[in-house]
């Protein structure tokens, strides 16, 4: 099932964190989202498909984000999500703790 | 978030379908963005499908989130449940029962309410039928006199809005006129009752219902035969061949089935038909109320009645002919309305003969045929409603009693509760799992209600029926109903389970860590228990009104015997005897019945004293004494010794006896009040009373005792006259037999003589007269026995439901009592002290339900006779029952409580 090498579970919850944070600069469609996330990476990125629309789905069960029948830019039918308040609220806790725990592990490794 | 999981869930197809197209929209931007980078076609699109992995795997997953958990959870809570109900089963069992009883009680009269207001007729499209009814004001003009376009009527007239009368009735012109309006109707027929005729097959005769059919109308009602053809527009007209449909049921009992039928040549009282169709089993014409055995062309009623109903078709203000139309497909019953009421004011103008009679003009109106016609919902649906909100005072004492259990069980649950809480689990996860638990409790109780309920709905159809052969309500359970007990019972769940649920799960954690109790379960508690002690008055009340009522019409005076006779009717005339041998022929039969050993007397008359249902004619025009019009008094057509069997004082001179006959001088009886009424103190005897209408003058030979002719409710003695059967022309008649033992002992001899006299004769309305009395207030009894079982139910719930509360209260003050014991409080003053508590619960509870009782009593006002609503001994009958009941409930719990050892009770705190 050609799992790849550079998926991004490392730091749990972190893919949710990347959608949000990619939604919160506009709306875009599934493919949108794993095409943003690998490029402003430089490649380093690579989100998993398999991965990429539970994540979605629980996004929008929780609220967090809404996905609505649009148009992409090449005149597909698609549903583009886009971040709701609580979603965006939700991104800055979660980049708090993100920055915290970087941080962390940043002194963790400065330390040795 | 449940929410959002909920409107998932309903729309759970609409979103896979879309998740599907977004994954494909996703491989199919993957592939062109490979084939933009060089690859061809197909291995982009192969690559596309192997970077995404497994696509349906991915699919699954997705949707998972949304689905599995809430199910998973929802197998926890139902495995939880059932180990919680498995762990306490004497409460389980207690309240799963309790529910099934209410529950119970109250699908079956919700079935009976199907069958009776809400069922549709057996035919195809039963929607488009419409009932063509008409509605005038009252036909007594300011000087009560009748002034009314409507000069005779062979039917029913009911009261509608505002003091209106509302009928189905119409002149056989109405019918006609009506019939051509085929802009809105694609069929109007017509029909009327034609009670009961002698069917006799192969010399065989018995009593059947008959209904007269116009040809259109099995065309319009869209119903085909089993065997054979039915009755059309050929054969309803004047000098067509006489031809007749019969039930399904009539066909097997007479013919040994349909086939067998068809072709068969009957008579129908003297007159020769041929059987031409069977309808089909279910098919019991437009009325629920009645299923007819025979169904005969219209105009063939002149065969059979005799040559003087001819006149009805030519007589515009003779009302007997009723309609029913099936509306074209798009027209709606106000477009019908609108286009017909205009044609039937115009018609009915015409007939008006005074500005009397114009200004009282029947109005067309038009009712939904769907369900047949209202008599049945006419008669049942307020005793129905009634009856349904006992059932559901019953239910909602259940569910308060159960909710108490449960608050109860909660409080003792509040440890577990906080524990489960404060190791994370939500408070809604907590209360949802809770409300499982009722809800499972709430449909087991509605499954075992399924049972009580079929028992239930039969021992109602026999109550309502009473005996009635010919009771045609099909009660049953089927799906619509069943569908409504299983709303019921989940309501019901979440109704007792909610308040516990919320309660147990109060957010004070620690306080419950800690085992000390708060004051508000109980608070809670306490509200319950009143509000079933008001719900329980209310019910005892009920019943002890209808308990009074019924008791106030047995000890009403009739006047004459009710026990040790029996009555039957037979009907001479139908069977072809006619005047002046008729007379000789019931006579004859009389002295046969009274040689019948064991028989002290035998008489007959044109109607039974009780009943309504009369077997034959009697005169109804004017009556007058000298110049004076006799008012309000009804005339019964005796055999001899009427008097003698029915054990009614003669006060004065003779009964009609043996020497009244053709041609002696005419006699009549009449009864003390008349007498007293229009002769004052002067002797009535020998002088004259005169039927105008006859034109006979009658000679008054003697004078009876009152008694009460025609139902028990009626005004306390009205006037009376006999005159003697031999001395008008009978037709069918009830005998009445004075016997000593059982009467119904006497039935076979009595048919015996019947067929020994006149084969063709078949012997109907066989009953005793205690039991027919009891008819006329069949209501009353079924209404005093159900509502005392109601009450005794609620009564036993509520006592229950105190008992538990008060056995809870005293386990929580364990310590206290304890305490005051240690510190030298006596026996009684515990005993007291408990006791108290009951008894403030009992006072509030009746001081709140005295006046709900007052407020809502009038509601079952038309049910009671000589009772009032707010009969004040009756009331405090049921306070003092309630409140003795109470206490003994209490009682127990009291007892236990000043038995506590107080060693014990401390060691254990």
């Amino acid at each position: 099932m050609g799992r790849k090498p550079q998926k991004n579970d490392s730091l749990p919850g972190s893919l949710d964190m990347l959608i949000l944070r990619t939604l919160s600069r506009g709306d875009l469609h599934g493919y949108g989202i794993v095409q943003f996330i690998q490029q402003s990476s430089d490649n380093e990125l690579l989100v998993e498909e398999g991965s990429l629309y539970p994540a979605l789905q629980r996004l929008e069960l929780n609220g967090w984000i809404d996905g609505v029948w649009g148009v992409t830019s090449n005149h597909r039918r698609a549903r583009i999500y886009e971040i709701t308040a609580a979603g965006r609220k939700q991104l800055a806790v979660e980049t708090r703790k993100y920055s915290k725990l970087t941080l962390a592990i940043a002194r963790v490794m400065g330390a040795e | 978030m449940l929410i959002r999981r909920l409107k998932y869930w309903l729309n759970s197809a609409k979103h896979s379908e879309a998740l599907r197209e977004e994954m494909e929209l996703h491989l199919a931007e993957k592939t062109a963005e490979l084939q933009a980078d060089g690859m061809t076609a197909e291995c982009a699109r192969a690559e596309a499908r192997r970077r995404f992995g497994n696509l349906s795997l991915t699919q699954e997953q997705s949707r998972e989130i949304w689905i599995t958990r809430f199910w998973s959870e929802l197998g926890q809570d139902i495995r939880y449940g059932f180990r919680t109900m498995i762990a306490n089963k004497a409460f389980s069992a207690v309240a799963v029962l309790s529910l099934a009883l209410g529950i119970g009680a109250n699908t079956a009269i919700y079935s009976l309410m199907e069958s009776i207001l809400l069922r549709s007729l057996p035919v195809a499209d039963p929607g488009s039928l419409v009932v063509l009814n008409w509605h005038s004001r009252p036909p007594q003009n300011s000087n009560r006199q009748w002034e009314h376009v409507i000069h005779g009527v062979q039917g029913i007239l009911w009261p509608g809005d505002k003091g209106t009368m509302v009928s189905g009735m119409f002149p056989y012109g109405a019918f006609e006129t009506l019939r051509k309006e085929s802009s809105v109707f694609s069929t109007v027929f017509g029909y009327f009752n034609g009670l009961h005729h002698n069917l006799a097959v192969r010399g065989q005769a018995t009593s059947v219902s008959t209904e007269y059919v116009t040809g259109e109308y099995f065309r319009g009602l869209a119903v085909s035969p089993v065997a054979g053809r039915l009755i059309d527009s050929e054969d309803d007209r004047p000098g067509a061949a006489p031809v007749a449909v019969i039930s399904f049921a009539t066909s097997l009992h007479r013919f040994g089935g349909p086939p067998n039928a068809v072709g068969q040549s009957i008579l129908v009282d003297d007159t020769p038909f041929t059987v031409i169709g069977v309808a089909t089993p279910e098919f019991f014409g437009v009325d629920p109320e009645t299923a007819p055995d025979l169904y005969l062309p219209l105009h063939t009623n002149v065969l059979v009645d005799g040559a003087g109903s001819a006149r009805m078709y030519g007589d515009e203000n003779f009302y007997w002919i009723e309609m029913m139309g099936r509306l074209r497909p798009g027209v709606s019953m106000a477009q019908a309305e609108a286009a017909l009421a205009p044609r039937f004011h115009q018609w009915v103008s015409a007939t008006a003969s005074t500005d009397g009679e114009r200004a009282r003009l029947p109005a067309l109106i038009l009712n939904p045929g769907a369900a047949g016609l209202g008599s049945l919902r006419r008669k049942y649906s307020k005793p129905l409603y009634v009856l349904l909100m006992m059932a559901g005072l019953i239910l909602a004492i259940t569910c308060a009693n159960i909710a108490n259990l449960l608050l109860a069980r909660a409080a003792a649950r509040r440890r577990e509760m906080a524990v489960r809480l404060s190791l994370g689990a939500g408070r809604f996860r907590v209360v949802r799992q809770l409300l499982t638990e009722s809800v499972m409790l709430a449909s087991l109780g509605g499954a075992v209600a399924v049972l009580f309920a079929i028992w239930g709905v039969r021992s109602l159809t026999f109550l309502f029926a009473n005996g009635q052969e010919n009771f045609t309500l099909r009660a049953e359970l089927n799906w619509n109903v069943l569908g409504a007990t299983a709303a019921l019972s989940v309501v019901c769940g979440l109704l007792f389970g909610l308040a516990p649920a919320i309660q147990s799960t109060h957010p004070d954690v620690t306080l419950a860590l800690k085992n000390v109790g708060g004051g508000g379960p109980r608070r809670a508690q306490h509200v319950l228990v009143v509000a079933q002690i008001v719900f329980s008055f209310l019910l005892l009340a009920a019943a002890g009104l209808f308990v009074r009522t019924l008791n106030k019409l047995h000890s009403v005076q009739l006047g004459y015997a009710r026990e040790n006779i029996l009555l039957f009717s037979l009907d001479a005339r139908q069977a072809g005897h006619r005047d002046p041998e008729i007379t000789a022929f019931y006579t004859d039969l009389r002295k046969r019945f009274e040689s019948i050993p064991g028989v002290s007397s035998a008489t007959l008359s044109d109607a039974s004293i009780i009943s309504a249902d009369r077997a034959g004619k009697t005169y109804r025009g004017t009556i007058k004494v000298s110049a004076v019009t006799v008012l309000g008094a009804s005339v019964l057509t005796t055999g001899p010794r009427f008097l003698t069997t029915m054990q009614i004082p003669i006060l004065a001179g003779r009964e009609i006896d043996d020497h009244d006959q053709p041609g002696s001088p005419p006699v009549a009886v009449i009864s003390e009040r008349l007498a007293r009424t229009y002769f004052g103190n002067e002797d009535p005897l020998g002088r004259r009373i005169t039927f105008l209408d006859d034109k006979r003058d009658l000679e008054i030979v003697g004078v009876s005792g009152n008694l009460r002719y025609g139902g028990l409710k009626n005004e306390e003695s009205p006037m009376t006259v006999f005159v003697a059967v031999s001395q008008f022309s009978p037709d069918g008649m009830t005998y009445a037999l004075r016997t000593t033992g059982n009467p119904l002992m006497y039935v076979r001899s009595v048919e015996e003589i019947v067929r020994e006299a006149d084969s063709r004769i078949p012997v109907t309305k066989v009953v005793t007269q205690a039991v027919e009395i009891d008819r006329t207030i069949s209501q009353e009894i079924t209404f005093a026995k159900l509502c005392t079982g109601f009450a005794v139910l609620a009564l036993l719930i509520a006592c229950v439901g105190l008992y538990g509360t008060v056995c809870y209260n005293v386990e929580r003050q364990v310590g206290e009592i304890g305490i005051r014991m240690a510190l030298g409080a006596q026996r009684g003053a515990v005993l007291w002290m408990v006791l108290r508590r009951v008894l403030l619960l009992a006072a509030v509870g009746l001081a709140t339900s005295v006046p709900a009782a007052l407020s809502t009593f009038w509601l079952v006002k038309s049910f009671l006779f000589e009772t009032q609503p707010n009969d004040p001994g009756t009331l405090a009958l049921a306070a003092v029952v309630l409140l003795s009941a109470m206490m003994l409930a209490g009682y127990a719990p009291a007892r236990r409580a000043s038995r506590i050892d107080p060693l014990a009770a401390l060691r254990h705190e």
